[in-house]
């Protein structure tokens, strides 16, 4: 949350660092490492097209033809990239950690229509690809005699894979029928008000930690709000942030990371 | 006559006719009148395209098909229609009392994982949790379907999702349960299993079942009532066919003795990823020409996996599948919907005119032979499940291939087109084709095959003629009485 309000590369460090120890801990260290390869480029192509898009700033690498290349814009595509890539990250650990199921209470109630389009979006996703390679198979194993074959020009391909995504479309379509015949038997769309199958339960130990966090979200806020959000790329660099706020900054993001290894502490063999 | 109180279905004189885009009617269903008390368990029997469905759909107010009504229908206490008028119901009302259970088991389900799918129908009505949770508790526990709940519904196989499917709709608890032929996608051994747990829905639960099938020799244990909307084919005992089976075979197995070899498979090894065990083990074949050749087992035995290597689908990693050389094949998919790629019946057989060099006159004419003239212009999605099997058989006729090789031909069948199918594949291997196909119809490979090879344990277990091969069975045999053999008698 905290990664796209604040444009400071203190901030936009420490989330990036923070998101990564998420995933981290939620996921393993793989797939955290794994999403590097596309963090990095990530930030380093948005440095470059900021650099060759803005000419303001005073310091300059180099020139491009009549373009200076600054220090500055490249700072702001670096840190641009940094926040899109620290959000994505926090959008990978949330998938991670809550399931369809979560999900599905967490809306269910305010917007069933949206849920069910993706619920099943997801679904059906992987039974496409797995129909439209059957029906490729199918049409390959049906054929003349071996030495008069079949010619397989790039064109006719891409013909018949149009093809197959057409049928993909027409058969899905059918089984929409089938699966919308099959929920308005079982009452969908009867009452407006909806109601969710599974319970989630707010222990204590959930609401301290619940509450650690409202805590260290408010000290947050406030710190930006006063001293963290002035920051300059143009002219110069100037503007940081005082160190107080990077070491508050540091403690929200390390909550979830701390929860973690707690757990791994009481389970350890 | 009992009052509409007391009977759980009732519907007196009632006709159907779809209206057609110029204005002139297609009569479905004529005069049609049923009378079941409550706890019933009525079938309704019928060849494809006589009504079944027009009058299962009719008897559930949101899937009602439109067309032009006459006659009144009552269900579940209350009517539904008064003089070819129909009767708002609430839908709550109508979820509550009628249940619905369509063929196609995947294409009905909503949910990811088996609990969501049981809840969704009490979700859909705002069911307060407790009672919620209840409802699906003992749904669960009386189809002992427990361990399931938490696995994700695309895992379960055919016949276990159309469980599932029943049990979704019972947590409503509906006096009347209705079923379009929910069987007619499923193995035998899924079959069985579904209609035992029906039979003790019907009897433990006091809820009166009307069930659609072209297979009521299947159901007649349970049968308490009969609805017959058209012509049925008499169920007969396989003895009164014996003899006349016994002589056919020994003309055949005359016939084949000395023919060389179609297919040849040298110690197959096939299994889909590396991590998975192997699916076929060494498996040794051999075909012969002009054979119609069956391969059988339980489920997930490898029949399907073998087919598909033969086909040149599925790369083996290890051993070889030999062919004539020069062979043409054709190759019929478990499902026949993967084969249809065109917008009409018509188009779809005339797709591969110019491939395989055949004119309009075998289109029209096998498209005859089959009966499905009359649905040239119909989308083939349109089709029922026997006609769109019949469909891409036609298709794949068509193109005159030597080898033809077939997954489950007579799924969907009822007993009359699969009598004809077993009379075209004797035809067609009399020209010299060679036929071999994959089946869970015992009655049809008894009566249709020369050979039977039978997989276990991803091996062959043995390939014999079939004959032999029944003749020392105990329990995997054809059943003793189809309607198959009622109507293969009249041929």
């Amino acid at each position: 949350m905290f990664s796209m309000l604040a444009m400071q590369p203190g901030y936009l460090a420490l989330s990036l660092a923070g998101a990564l120890m998420c995933l981290a801990s939620v996921d393993g260290a793989r797939t955290a490492l794994r999403s590097l390869i596309w963090v990095l480029p990530l930030s380093v192509v948005l440095a470059f097209v900021n650099a060759l898009a803005v000419t303001t700033g005073e310091t300059v690498l180099c020139w491009l033809g009549n373009r200076p290349v600054t220090v500055e814009a490249l700072c702001f595509g670096l840190c641009s990239g940094a926040m899109l890539s620290s959000v994505l990250l926090w959008f990978k650990s949330y998938t991670v950690c809550l399931d369809s199921n979560a999900s599905l209470a967490l809306f269910g109630k305010s917007l069933p229509t949206i849920n069910l389009m993706i619920s099943q979006t997801m679904r059906l996703f992987s039974q496409f690809i797995k129909r439209g390679k059957e029906i490729a198979a199918v049409q390959l194993a049906t054929h003349k005699a071996v030495s008069g074959g079949t010619s397989f020009d790039v064109r006719s391909k891409a013909k018949s894979a149009l093809r197959i995504v057409s049928v993909l479309m027409g058969w899905g379509m059918e089984d929409g029928l089938i699966r919308s015949a099959s929920m308005r038997a079982r009452g969908y769309g009867a009452t407006k008000r909806h109601t969710t199958y599974v319970r989630y339960h707010l222990g204590t130990a959930d609401k301290v930690v619940l509450g650690i966090l409202m805590v260290l979200v408010g000290v947050n806020g406030v710190l930006l709000a006063t001293g963290g959000g002035a920051f300059e790329f143009y002219p110069v660099l100037s503007g940081f942030a005082p160190w107080h706020n990077m070491v508050a900054y540091g403690a929200l993001l390390i909550v979830p990371a701390a929860l973690k290894a707690r757990e791994a502490w009481v389970w350890r063999t | 006559m009992a009052n509409v109180n007391s009977a759980a279905v009732q519907v007196n004189n009632y006709s159907f006719s779809y209206q057609r885009a110029d204005g002139s009617l297609q009569p479905v269903l004529q005069n049609v009148s049923l009378e079941l008390e409550p706890g019933a368990f009525c079938v309704v029997v019928g060849a494809t395209g006589c009504g079944k469905s027009t009058f299962l759909l009719s008897l559930k107010p949101e899937l009602a098909p439109s067309g032009v009504t006459s006659g009144s229908i009552a269900a579940g206490g209350t009517a539904l229609m008064r003089e070819g008028v129909r009767i708002a119901v609430s839908q709550e009302f109508s979820a509550q009392t009628i249940g619905f259970v369509l063929q196609d088991p995947a294409a009905q389900i909503v949910c990811d994982t088996v609990l969501q799918e049981l809840a969704f129908g009490l979700e859909n009505l705002g069911m307060p949790q407790n009672e919620m949770r209840r409802r699906v508790a003992e749904v669960a526990h009386f189809f002992g379907i427990e361990p399931w709940i938490h696995l994700s519904c695309e895992e379960l196989s055919g016949g276990q999702k159309q469980i599932i499917n029943l049990a979704a709709v019972l947590a409503l608890r509906p006096q009347v349960l209705l079923l379009d032929e929910p069987t007619a996608q499923l193995d035998p051994y899924a079959t069985r299993q579904f209609l035992n747990m029906l039979s003790q829905v019907n009897r433990e639960l006091g809820i009166t079942v009307v069930m659609a099938t072209h297979k009521p020799e299947e159901v007649e244990p349970y049968v308490t009532a009969r609805l017959e909307l058209g012509e049925t084919a008499e169920i007969v005992e396989r003895d009164a066919l014996q003899s006349e089976l016994a002589r056919r075979k020994c003309e055949r197995e005359n016939a084949f003795l000395d023919n060389p070899h179609a297919v040849g498979v040298h110690n197959l090894y096939v299994r889909y990823e590396r991590e998975q065990p192997w699916v076929l083990r060494g498996v040794n074949l051999s075909i012969q020409q002009g054979t119609i050749h069956a391969l059988v087992g339980g489920n997930g035995s490898g029949k399907t996996t073998l087919l598909r290597a033969v086909a040149g689908i599925l790369k083996a990693q290890r051993g070889s599948v030999r062919k004539i050389q020069d062979c043409s094949q054709a190759y019929l998919p478990q499902d026949p919907k993967t084969l249809f790629v065109c917008d009409t019946v018509a188009e779809e057989l005339a797709e591969w005119r110019t491939l395989y060099g055949y004119d309009k006159s075998d289109e029209e004419f096998w498209l005859s032979r089959f009966g499905l003239a009359e649905y040239a212009e119909l989308h083939p999605y349109d089709l029922s499940g026997g006609q769109q099997q019949k469909l891409a058989l036609a298709k794949l006729l068509l193109t005159g291939a030597e080898l033809l090789l077939l997954d489950e031909p007579s799924k969907g069948l009822d007993a009359d087109a699969c009598a004809e199918l077993v009379q075209l594949l004797q035809e067609l291997v009399t020209e010299g084709k060679t036929v071999v196909l994959v089946s869970h119809d015992l009655a049809f490979v008894s009566v249709a095959a020369d050979k039977v090879s039978m997989l276990f344990d991803s091996e062959i277990a043995c390939t014999e003629s079939t004959r032999d091969f029944f003749a020392h069975n105990v329990v995997y045999r054809p059943p003793v009485r189809s309607q198959l053999y009622g109507m293969l008698r009249q041929k």
